[in-house]
């Protein structure tokens, strides 16, 4: 199966179009069955991509069969195999709850949804400076048409700000890949790994500049301080399942930063090894600490699940300043953890907030929960996770990365912004849970609509079993992230690629 | 039998009252008995080997990567506190039995309690340090369940909230601790470091390491300053704080210092910290609970205290002190147990719990009463009693210890104050209930209990006797292999008797007992003395802290975020600046050593003009129209410049795209402000955007020179050679975009296609404000379609679409290609929506975007699959060379078909950007949807 | 001229990072516009400048380095996407926020002689 690599991209991509064509339009169920049988392609060829990857190592391939570093590469590795896999559970679970309805608030929900899957796929696989901004463009048209969904003041208001910055972004991307080509006279990262060691000294200040630009581009989409500012307000406004799908766009910069900062700048590039890294770390404890103030000064369930986001964000730029392999194995660990319960939090903050009655998910004495058995060992588990409570997934990540952190002698920058933002999510979600299911009075609101429809809670199910699972099957998937970490360290050579007949 | 059950059995217990809670309690709570039983069961099939030092351990791997794996271990400590818990444990089962009413969730809290159990089992069970405050970490969730059990109460609530709160910081400092340790001695193996105390203790990181560990301890334990939870957890249902409070939760805080004990004592540090947060905690909490008017209250404070006594004598550095220690622990166990139901009961049968109201139970409850005289009598530590007993031993060591250096001899005089607190409030316990005049206005009147709720206090209160009356015989083998766990390099001879003679212990005992009693009497003047202060309650100031917290960062957060775009903006670009400048300034000269072109007229023209555009499109921003103009004459010279500068398909499509973009902002302007006031200009802003905005031009335009001048090394040769021969085109440019690189124009398309839904979605149901006159009061024209310009346009669109087909077909070879015939497509088909009205196109069949894109989108991407036939990868492009009589030899390449699916989607979405905002002037608006703002 | 092509492109970023810290969204629609005429400018001088050279095959001489004019290519046709979204928002932002202020918050008297009225009345008009 030679064309493995490029399904992640295709697979949502037909499935997109297809449910473009006016057909579709007012033919609801066709499309939740087109979308989902997609989704579910996608999923069993992403797992099938990990598999594969982890066995024989990077998959390449050679679009329009143009030899690299001629022709565009994709390079199917480990780490975007796990990203991969991940971000099609991650769409599976956000898809179905989005099924329950939250599809039809607005038109073209499922291709949109579609195409930024295509556009994350595109990020992860793509070996391509270009290419990469090319499927940063795509992932972002799409979550901008995403991000109005459903409409209203507020979503527009967000919208307007988060399309502006954005905007301010791209450009600074094509300023920052321009400088590149010129140092590199290549786009391709391999080859770009394999040249950065031997640059001309004269030439390296354009390279620090191009780099350290590319650091402020990826850390807009990471919501690194100080271009953290869209994030919160984003996902607080936009609609339940988009925020849920969001989850994986921070992680997306944090990739990116993985494959030019750690990879192509790495160890072994000489003047420019480690460039960047010197604010990285400034920049990442403060995104952690300003994140940690948002928890405490949330004040419904769906701004702390944002703030929730921005602190994993900052916590895992951590795992990227230290830059070493058994840190980024920790940064990916966490990134499976984070982003699947974080997006569960917002899902499961969208349902509490339709059976709350006016109260909404706001922190305030309100009416019971409709269902609070159900909502609140969801709540339980997913909190805990978060929180880095045992049993669950987050306090593998946690003790992870301190390992990782006090194996490089970096316990002093690392373990307390670890510590402290634990603590004060400990006391943000025990006060949150606490207030939203017990702190009630009055009736539950008699309207049956109001019940969880099976498949949002399937939806949320998938997403937050992650937390026994990730802990359950710790033991292979620690071991696959040191395996993804060691080859996006060691990286390929073009020399060994055999892709590419013209 | 395999230890891993011990554990394991509860755990899978927890789910049992799930299922039968629906049931009968009776039912339920023997059925939740079961497991723990049988886990008792095997615990005492152990002890033989645990005592002939063949310790039994089971190991299986988890997560090698970290370290962490599922292993167990039974020594002395473990087996002791694994009685402790299961078998105290199955009594409160019992108990709860009765104690709860057939309201109360009687599953869920079978439940938790199980669940507890397990986790307390594993903390003592654990060899692997991370799975011990695995466990560690477990007890304070499950505690959590169990304190908020009757979640409906305020008090309850706050007071699992508090316990979590200060227990949970107690484990992220073990978390910390115990992660330190893994890196001293290089492993998690808990008897592998059990083993290197040596190295531990030589270690820089020692003292970090004692200090982490023991805050998590003492949090846990209840430890001045960290006690204030522990009273407050007392919101639970008793049965819990039978159980919580006497031998599992508090003492696991202990069972750590047990622990650690061989492999982190013995030094100034721990000794200090230990002896001195212990002896303050005993008397801090004995001094409390005097004043305490609620039973569970004094119960509270007298645990603390108890505690604190552990404590102190693990702080001790004498040999037999932890000894002692672990004795006490028993001791407490037992007798606090005991006390917690009594104090349950009575509350039960009598409905309160105000020891102002509660006065001479005794004929009411004699047997009850009886028992619980007992049991207090052996917390004040009278002989024939267990507490007697360790407490005499504590007397013991505070004698012969050094711990203070010259200033020991106060220890020994605070321990017999804090004695003689206890006898005190063991009297008021006794006398204020049982006797002290009559019940005061109860809510029932009180009488004994069921039967059965009785026995769990009778076989405590037996033990009570039994370990006092024959403690060698009792607990002594049991303590001398404990002591080999704490011990191991040999455990010093020591004698559990109740008569040592007459000699100074004794004494002290004597002292305290005559204090307490001394004290109770008078205890009139000294609760006048306390009634001086005032009370503080610990949940109010810690609710009021967290309040504090929650305000001072909701204030922090909007000073950072303002929700001002402008900021956001700012921050963005003042780090791009940063990113850009600090190299720039390292770089010793931006000038490469490229030779530098001549400038020539046209060059200086043109970039005079970009130059002037640009500032006047600035200057007159607020004059929209005007900047309109402005920005088109910067956009057309910088075609002009693609085209100067060999980049002829550049320039067309710059073109085009110019054209498009400017209708585009016609459009938009008609619906926006088409003048605006200079208001939000205020200087001191102006200035700070300018240095910013100078700065960056200033930084962009270095770099832009810097890369003009240094030489480079490209792969672009490959293309220049590979164009023809592999690409089966002339127009380098184009194959790449079809070829080479087609893959980016695929992208491309899909970014238009995705485009033209997004705007669809931005347009729907939209609430308009349109303007009734321009910006200068005119009126808008009231004629739409100029005839003249219907005729042109008419006539136009055939030659336009011939143009576009002839550049779409040349694009391969000579500039052109399927984007720009689109776009040329698009403009003519735009021009005559502009010419005759939306309705005459419609009347013509309304081009249906959807299709446009979709079908071009699907175009590109067969045209890419098609390649899978021949076995090559995706977009892989197909040429060849062909001849027809007539048309002579022509060239059919792949590439072109993906080029016609570029064609159509621009096509697509070009009309539907601007045919759908141009609909919105017109009647032909779609209409809004009841939803407000509108449905996107 | 390297220089010269430099300034230029340096002014046109200043100008338009002024435009985009303003308040107005046409403003910073504006600024974007400019700014992505400036970074296209800078992508192609990636390549180097190459005054009367060949673009295409067999007219002979030197060839101008095809790759950053392909690459500026595309980033203009996706730099008019995101502008023709962006104009929109602006659009659907002044009819749902009734201003058009980036944050929402408008400013009085800061429309000068624009009397706007609902497009439905209009219509019927």
């Amino acid at each position: 199966m030679m064309h493995l690599p490029i399904l992640p991209i295709l697979l949502p991509f037909i499935g997109a179009v297809v449910l473009m064509f006016p057909f579709f339009n007012e033919r609801t169920v066709a499309q939740r069955q087109i979308a989902l049988i997609t989704l579910l392609l996608t999923l069993v060829a992403s797992g099938w991509l990990l598999h594969d990857s982890l066995l024989f190592g990077p998959l390449p391939y050679a679009l329009g069969d143009w030899r690299p570093p001629f022709g565009i590469l994709l390079l199917a590795d480990p780490l975007a195999a796990m990203m991969l896999v991940l971000t099609s559970v991650l769409a599976l679970g956000v898809s179905l709850y989005a099924a329950a309805g939250d599809d039809q608030a607005g038109r073209f929900f499922h291709p949109l949804f579609l195409f930024q899957l295509l556009g994350i796929n595109g990020a992860f696989l793509t070996a391509d400076v270009f290419n990469l901004f090319v499927f940063f463009e795509i992932l972002l048209i799409a979550s901008y048409s995403l991000l109005i969904h459903g409409g209203g003041r507020q979503r527009t208001q967000a919208a307007l700000h988060y399309v502006l910055y954005n905007l301010i972004g791209s450009a600074f991307f094509l300023i920052a890949l321009a400088i590149l080509y010129r140092v590199f006279g290549t786009l391709n990262l391999p080859d770009m790994a394999a040249k950065v060691g031997s640059l001309p000294t004269d030439i390296l200040p354009l390279a620090r500049a191009g780099g350290l630009l590319l650091l402020v581009v990826f850390g807009i989409k990471a919501a690194l301080l100080p271009m953290h500012f869209w994030l919160p307000n984003t996902y607080a406004a936009t609609s339940v399942p988009v925020a849920a799908l969001f989850a994986i766009m921070t992680k997306v910069g944090v990739y990116s930063m993985w494959r030019f900062h750690t990879a192509v700048f790495g160890d072994d590039a000489g003047e420019l090894s480690l460039l960047g890294m010197n604010w990285l770390w400034p920049m990442a404890i403060l995104t952690v600490v300003v994140g940690s103030v948002g928890i405490l000064a949330s004040k419904s369930l769906r701004w702390l699940a944002a703030n929730l986001i921005a602190v994993s964000v900052g916590t895992l730029l951590l795992t990227v300043a230290m830059s070493d392999v058994k840190s980024t194995a920790a940064g990916i660990y966490y990134t499976l953890h984070s982003t699947l319960l974080s997006a569960a939090l917002f899902l499961l903050a969208g349902l509490i907030q339709t059976q709350r009655g006016q109260a909404g998910d706001r922190f305030v004495r309100a009416r019971p929960i409709l269902q609070p058995r159900l909502l609140g060992i969801l709540f339980a588990v997913i909190a805990m996770a978060l929180v880095g409570l045992p049993p669950f997934s987050g306090f593998v990540g946690k003790v992870f990365i301190m390992q990782a952190a006090a194996e490089n002698g970096y316990i002093w920058r690392v373990w307390p912004a670890i510590l402290i933002s634990g603590l004060v999510t400990l006391i943000a979600l025990s006060r949150a849970g606490t207030t939203l299911f017990w702190r009630t009075q009055g009736l539950p609101s008699e309207n049956d609509n109001k019940v969880a429809h099976p498949s949002q809670i399937v939806g949320i199910s998938i997403l937050a079993l992650s937390a026994p699972l990730l802990v359950v099957f710790a033991g292979p998937l620690t071991e696959w992230s040191m395996l993804a970490s060691e080859w996006l360290h060691q990286g390929v050579q073009l020399r060994d690629i055999s892709v590419g007949n013209k | 039998m395999n230890l891993l059950w011990v554990p394991l059995l509860p755990l899978l217990g927890a789910l049992v009252p799930l299922l039968t809670g629906k049931m009968s309690r009776n039912v339920c709570a023997w059925s939740t008995a079961l497991l723990p039983a049988f886990a008792l069961m095997i615990v005492i099939s152990l002890i033989p080997g645990v005592m002939a030092q063949q310790l039994p351990s089971v190991h299986y791997e988890w997560v090698p990567v970290l370290g962490l794996s599922i292993s167990f271990f039974m020594d002395g400590l473990g087996l002791l506190f694994c009685l402790l818990i299961l078998g105290i444990g199955l009594l409160v089962i019992l108990y709860a039995r009765y104690y709860l009413s057939p309201t109360d969730n009687v599953g869920r809290f079978y439940s938790s309690l199980i669940l507890f159990m397990s986790a307390m089992l594993g903390v003592v069970l654990s060899a692997n340090l991370i799975q011990l405050w695995f466990f560690w970490e477990l007890t304070s969730v499950s505690s959590f369940l169990l304190i908020s059990f009757w979640s409906d109460k305020s008090d309850a609530r706050k007071g699992a909230r508090m316990a979590l709160t200060v227990t949970g910081a107690g484990g992220l400092a073990l978390l910390a601790g115990l992660l330190l340790i893994g890196q001293v001695v290089g492993t998690y193996d808990l008897q592998a470091v059990l083993a290197s105390g040596d190295t531990l203790r030589d270690s820089a990181l020692y003292p970090a390491i004692v200090i982490l560990v023991l805050l998590g301890a003492f949090t846990k334990s209840a430890q001045f300053p960290f006690h204030f939870w522990l009273p407050h957890a007392m919101s639970a249902p008793t049965p819990v704080s039978a159980y919580l409070h006497s031998a599992t939760m508090v003492k696991a805080g202990v069972f750590l210092l047990a622990r650690f004990y061989p492999v982190l004592s013995h030094t100034e540090l721990w000794f200090g910290i230990v002896s001195m947060v212990g002896l303050a905690t005993l008397l801090v909490g004995a001094y409390s609970a005097l004043f305490k008017h609620d039973l569970k209250g004094l119960l509270a404070y007298s645990t603390i205290s108890h505690l604190g006594l552990i404590t102190l004598l693990f702080g001790l550095d004498t040999d037999l002190a932890a000894i002692a220690a672990v004795f006490h622990i028993i001791n407490h166990a037992v007798f606090k147990a005991s006390l917690f139901m009594a104090a349950g009961i009575i509350d039960h049968e009598s409905g309160s719990r105000d020891m102002r109201r509660l006065n001479g139970l005794f004929k009411y409850m004699p047997y009850t009463a009886t028992l619980a005289m007992v049991a207090a009598s052996s917390m004040a530590g009278v002989p024939l009693l267990n507490g007697f007993l360790s407490k005499e031993m504590l007397f013991t060591e505070a004698l012969h210890q050094e711990t203070l250096g010259s200033m020991s001899w106060l220890i020994p005089i605070l321990v017999v104050i804090g004695g003689a607190l206890a006898v005190a409030y063991s009297l008021r316990f006794i006398h204020d209930v049982f006797f002290n005049g009559e019940p005061i206005n109860l809510p029932k009147t009180p009488h004994e209990p069921p039967r059965y709720m009785r026995v769990p206090v009778e076989i405590l209160v037996l033990l009570c006797l039994l370990v006092g009356i024959f403690p060698q015989f009792i607990v002594g083998d049991l303590l001398l292999s404990v002591g080999h766990a704490l011990m191991p390099n040999g455990v010093p001879y020591f004698s559990l008797s109740i008569w040592h003679g007459f000699n100074i212990p004794l004494l002290m005992s004597v002292i305290a007992v005559a204090g307490g009693m001394a004290l109770y009497y008078q205890r009139r003047h000294l609760f006048a003395f306390q009634s001086q202060f005032a009370q503080v309650d610990a949940k109010r100031v810690f609710e009021n802290a967290i309040q504090w917290l929650v305000i001072k960062a909701q204030l922090v957060h909007s000073w950072i975020d303002n929700g001002s775009f402008q900021r956001y903006a700012m921050w963005l670009v003042v780090a791009a600046l940063f990113a850009m400048g600090v190299p720039l300034l390292n770089m010793p000269e931006a000038a490469g050593t490229l030779p530098q072109t001549q400038v020539d007229p046209v060059i200086v023209i043109g970039a005079g003009l970009i130059i002037i555009g640009s500032i006047a499109t600035t200057l007159v921003s607020h004059r929209r129209l005007l900047s309109l103009v402005m920005i088109s004459i910067v956009g057309l010279v910088v075609s002009i410049a693609f085209a100067w500068f060999s980049a002829p398909d550049l320039a067309l499509t710059q073109l085009s795209v110019e054209v498009a973009t400017i209708i585009l902002f016609l459009l938009a302007l008609y619906f926006l402000p088409q003048k605006i006031a200079h208001l939000h200009l205020s200087p001191p802003r102006v200035v700070r955007d300018l240095v910013i905005a100078t700065l960056a031009g200033a930084f962009v335009g270095t770099l832009c020179y810097a890369m003009l001048t240094h030489p480079m090394t490209s792969i672009s040769d490959f293309f220049v050679a590979n164009s023809k021969t592999g690409g089966g085109g002339t127009n380098i440019v184009n194959v790449i975009l079809v070829d080479f690189r087609g893959f980016d124009t695929f992208g491309e398309i899909t970014v238009l296609g995705i485009a033209a839904l997004g705007i669809y979605k931005l347009l729907a149901g939209i609430r308009l404000f349109v303007p009734a006159t321009d910006s200068d009061g005119r009126p808008w024209a009231s004629e739409k379609n100029p005839l003249m310009l219907a005729q042109i346009s008419q006539s136009l669109l055939p030659l336009a679409l011939l143009v576009s087909a002839y550049i779409f077909l040349r694009g391969h070879n000579l500039p052109g290609g399927g984007f720009i015939a689109g776009l040329i497509t698009a403009i003519a088909l735009i021009q005559q929506y502009i010419a005759h009205g939306v309705g005459w196109m419609r009347d013509r069949g309304d081009l249906n975007f959807q299709w446009f894109i979709g079908t071009g989108l699907l175009i590109a991407c067969l045209s890419g699959v098609g390649s899978w036939v021949f076995e090559r990868p995706f977009l892989t492009s197909w040429f060849d060379y062909f001849s027809l009589p007539g048309v002579g030899k022509f060239e059919l390449a792949s590439a072109m078909v993906f080029d016609l699916g570029v064609y159509l989607t621009v096509i697509g979405a070009t009309l539907s950007i601007l045919a759908n905002l141009g609909k919105l002037t017109t009647s032909d608006r779609p209409v809004r949807s009841p939803v407000k703002g509108g449905r996107l | 001229m390297e220089l010269i092509y430099a300034i230029a492109v340096g002014v046109m970023v200043t100008c338009s990072v002024f435009l985009l810290l303003r308040g107005h969204t046409f403003t910073i629609v504006l600024g974007l516009t400019l700014l992505s005429y400036a970074v296209n400018l800078f992508l192609f001088a990636s390549g180097g400048l190459r005054l009367n050279s060949a673009a295409i095959l067999n007219d002979g001489g030197t060839y101008a380095d095809p790759l950053p004019q392909a690459l500026v290519l595309t980033a203009i046709v996706i730099g008019f996407a995101m502008t023709a979204f962006a104009l929109i928002l602006a659009i659907r932002a002044r009819a749902d926020l009734g201003n058009d202020q980036v944050d929402g918050k408008a400013i009085p008297g800061d429309v000068l002689g624009d009397k706007t009225v609902s497009a439905d009345k209009r219509a019927n008009s």
